[in-house]
């Protein structure tokens, strides 16, 4: 999936958006958003960070889900209301420009799943935390979280095969758009650290992306 | 949430140093110098390693105890990632917002990089974090000194300079990459004089920047010229002469000269004190933009190109003085009785940190044509 550090070159022109992350990952990008889509809930509030062009929060509406989605991109957010007004399915979808650091605004326990694409790599490692911390408070009990995106493969071997092969991918990104991604090191971990507790991780291409499923337990068992 | 550690990487600390076009980047966060407790300062900079370094390093001679927080500019030091968006209010705000702060300190102030102040709306920081804020010295140097004034700026520290040892480190970290390629092209092409390159495009360097404030002209590519003419000056002599023993010499003569004119096209990319050739250049051959870094169609190059001035409201102005603190270059002054003062238009570098911080929308830039209606 290195392929995806593209994706910031990609994102300047929102609306080609989707047919060139698609042409760059030989469609695998729009298979993982399906696979999203398929393990979260039907018929559910769904929190969506990072929405980018609606790509996904287009799926989660069609099967009767409730999507709201933010978006640091104020071109993204527009692409994104415009896809879904002209799929007809404006009343499932709102969208605003927001960070990361806006979610201490948003309602606690109000959504039945969050969901994300490819946004964990591109913020700081605070953010990353507080992303999920405030994931899990705006998630009710028994709410499921999934993400999926690029991962520090495990094993020292495929680390180094990993960063080598990615290595000139990113430079030749950074050029065209100076900027570039960063592949989260333990994105388990990091869930687990926030309170949720992991169901399933889903590894492919060599380890470097990951889908994985988590739930905010009903309870707290204290030791 | 613990405290990043000081960087200390041998090979970021000379990338930072000869590579400074490319990013360098550190782990953005919150750091920690010396022994802080709940009110110690908290300096915001960038995530530029160089800066990040050379600040920690810097107040722990001193023996500064304090906060610094690492705002993501995508490894870009501040002044660059300022005029570029990349440290901008967003990203400050997302770095209070999710660092932990709020949790190590009592009081609630930051101290802001003046050199920040284009991408960086002080007031809407303190809007969205509830955290006031304050500029700091333009200098990293004059940390210590400002904070042990009670963060209190003189005038001489809210003023960007660009004095001898400044104008040496930021050209060579700035130029180097173009005298390496200049050495690969002449390695490739002109194996013959790729000596002579090397000792000629190294001299060149001091020779432009040692005495850059006393060469006349304001723009890199005015206060090049002497020295250009004097090279050519001189090349025209050479041929008054024997011509064989001098052809190395006349060759040296050019190389020097056209390697003056790469040096001196982007002084706005090197110092705050300057306005960059290159910006308004690279637009009027229709190069938009290289990368994420615009510049066609900018408040920036169209200020540059005379498309655009800087203009001031009186009559909505509130005179909070925020355009003369922000300023490095004092073209707003303060005037009787409080009033803002646009005092020199020709030392202002386009930097747009007055029109990033004016909270009133006084300061304004304007078409040309409207001004003078």
């Amino acid at each position: 999936m290195f392929s995806y550090v593209f994706m910031k070159i990609l994102e300047r022109r929102p609306r080609s958006y989707d047919r060139r992350m698609d042409r760059a990952t030989g469609g695998r990008i729009r298979r993982v958003k399906e696979q999203v889509a398929a393990l979260a809930p039907t018929h559910a509030r769904v929190l969506e960070i990072g929405c980018g062009t609606g790509e996904l929060a287009s799926m989660l509406v069609a099967r009767g889900c409730e999507v709201e989605g933010f978006d640091r991109s104020a071109r993204m957010v527009a692409a994104a209301r415009e896809r879904i007004a002209a799929e007809g399915l404006a009343e499932g979808f709102t969208a605003y420009e927001m960070g990361v650091d806006g979610m201490d605004g948003l309602a606690e326990t109000a959504y039945d799943a969050v969901v994300s694409t490819l946004v964990l790599s591109e913020v700081t490692d605070d953010e990353r935390r507080y992303t999920l911390r405030h994931a899990r408070r705006v998630v009710r009990p028994g709410g499921v979280i999934i993400l999926a995106d690029e991962v520090r493969p495990r094993g020292r071997g495929r680390r180094l095969i990993h960063r080598l092969a990615r290595a000139p991918l990113a430079v030749a990104t950074y050029l065209v758009s100076t900027a570039t991604t960063r592949p989260v090191e333990d994105l388990t971990g990091d869930l687990t650290r926030a309170g949720f507790a992991v169901d399933s991780e889903q590894p492919s291409h060599g380890g470097s992306f990951a889908i994985v499923v988590a739930h905010r337990p009903k309870r707290v068992d204290t030791p | 949430m613990s405290p990043v550690k000081a960087p200390k990487s041998p090979v970021k600390a000379l990338w930072g140093l000869l590579f400074r076009v490319f990013p360098c980047p550190t782990a953005a966060g919150l750091r920690q110098v010396g022994a802080p407790d709940r009110q110690s300062p908290v300096l915001v900079t960038c995530n530029f390693y160089t800066t990040v370094a050379r600040l920690t390093r810097r107040l722990s001679r001193r023996h500064v105890d304090a906060w610094i927080l690492v705002v993501d500019s995508k490894g870009v030091n501040v002044w660059c990632s300022a005029g570029g968006d990349e440290l901008s209010t967003d990203a400050v705000v997302s770095a209070v917002k999710t660092s932990g702060l709020a949790e190590r300190v009592d009081h609630r102030t930051l101290v802001l990089p003046p050199l920040g102040a284009p991408g960086i709306d002080a007031a809407q920081v303190t809007e969205r974090t509830g955290w006031k804020t304050r500029w700091g010295p333009v200098r990293l140097g004059d940390l210590p000194a400002y904070l042990a004034r009670g963060q209190r700026r003189t005038e001489p520290m809210k003023r960007a300079t660009y004095r001898w040892p400044e104008r040496l480190d930021t050209a060579l970290g700035s130029l180097f990459p173009f005298y390496l390629a200049g050495a690969l092209g002449f390695a490739l092409l002109g194996r013959g004089l790729l000596l002579t390159y090397l000792v000629v495009a190294a001299l060149a360097l001091p020779l432009f920047y040692l005495p850059l404030p006393w060469l006349p002209g304001r723009r890199g590519l005015v206060k090049v010229l002497p020295l250009v003419a004097l090279g050519a000056g001189t090349l025209a002599l050479s041929f008054t002469g024997p011509g064989a023993p001098l052809a190395s010499f006349r060759a040296a003569l050019v190389i020097g000269s056209v390697t003056l004119v790469v040096y001196a096209a982007e002084l706005g990319g090197l110092a705050s004190t300057m306005p960059s050739d290159l910006d308004p250049f690279l637009a009027k051959l229709g190069i938009g933009a290289i990368g994420n870094t615009a510049f066609a169609g900018t408040v920036r190059t169209k200020l540059l190109n005379g498309d655009l001035t800087l203009t001031h409201d009186p009559a909505i102005c509130t005179r909070c003085r925020a355009c003369v603190e922000v300023c490095p270059q004092t073209v707003w002054t303060i005037a009787e009785e409080g009033r803002i003062h646009l005092a020199s238009r020709e030392r202002c570098t386009a930097c747009r940190a007055c029109l990033t911080n004016c909270p009133t929308g006084a300061i304004a830039a304007v078409g040309r044509e409207a001004d003078s209606s």
